[in-house]
């Protein structure tokens, strides 16, 4: 897609969104990242509460956004945990992994290394077995970006 | 290292019952496919890994479905409740059919 047509694109995506009451925060939310959590989760992100059960640590300011490391971890016993999802806010394509637990894992715990193209939110999203969710996310200034 | 080699780290021995932390370092270039060659203006073909699978005794523990997203060269940290001793494996694939597997013991003392 050339830079001329990514412009009125996203002005027609930004516009639509104006219109539509209902749709339009305006927070960090982008129209991508909910599709993505639509599309793997099968919820709306306005479903989706931020809890302090999930902690989630990553860095405030990343040196490099070719290699940003996120950990998340909670306290709510693993039997009751379905899995975990990644995202990044404002990467091109914002899922990053998905983990499934078992009790076999004796507690929720994941750490990987993920890339970032631009300052953005990282969200770590468990789902529960009981079918709810709950998010954590931090902002992770990225001076660097390592998508491109 | 050759693409698709791997690093598993365990603890040697662990108590009965202890989480213990599984530890990876596997080799791969992790191409999203969202890359353009700055020379040529091409787009990189998407390589990456897309699904790692952690088990302990061959029962299945987690699976970690990933895009390229994850770092070149992904670390992957995740726990495992050891209650016997066993043989901890990692099974992952990439989206070019790749497959590799990586084992490690844990004994219980």
């Amino acid at each position: 897609m050339d830079r001329r047509r990514f412009l009125l694109l996203s002005a027609l995506g930004i516009a639509g969104l104006t219109f539509v009451p209902g749709i339009f925060r305006p927070s960090f939310a982008s129209s991508k990242l909910e599709e993505d959590i639509q599309k793997r989760l099968g919820v709306s992100l306005s479903q989706i509460k931020e809890s302090a059960d999930v902690k989630l640590q990553a860095p405030t300011i990343a040196e490099s956004g070719a290699n940003v490391p996120v950990s998340v971890e909670s306290d709510i016993p693993v039997e009751k945990v379905d899995s975990l999802w990644i995202f990044v806010d404002n990467n091109p394509s914002p899922w990053i992994a998905d983990v499934k637990f078992t009790p076999m894992n004796g507690k929720v715990y994941f750490a990987t290394r993920i890339k970032m193209g631009q300052t953005s939110n990282v969200r770590a999203i468990l789902k529960l077995k009981d079918g709810s969710f709950l998010m954590a996310a931090k902002e992770v200034k990225v001076t660097v970006g390592g998508c491109g | 290292m050759a693409i698709g080699a791997g690093i598993l780290r365990v603890p040697k021995e662990a108590k009965k019952g202890e989480i213990v932390k599984v530890q990876m370092v596997i080799t791969h270039p992790m191409e999203p496919g969202t890359r353009k060659d700055p020379q040529t203006g091409q787009l990189i073909p998407a390589y990456h890994l897309t699904k790692l699978e952690l088990f302990f005794n061959d029962k299945l523990v987690s699976v970690i479905d990933m895009g390229g997203g994850v770092s070149a060269n992904p670390f992957i940290g995740i726990t495992l409740k050891v209650e016997e001793s066993g043989t901890v494996k990692i099974s992952y694939e990439d989206n070019k059919g790749g497959k590799w597997e990586k084992t490690a013991e844990i004994s219980v003392v």
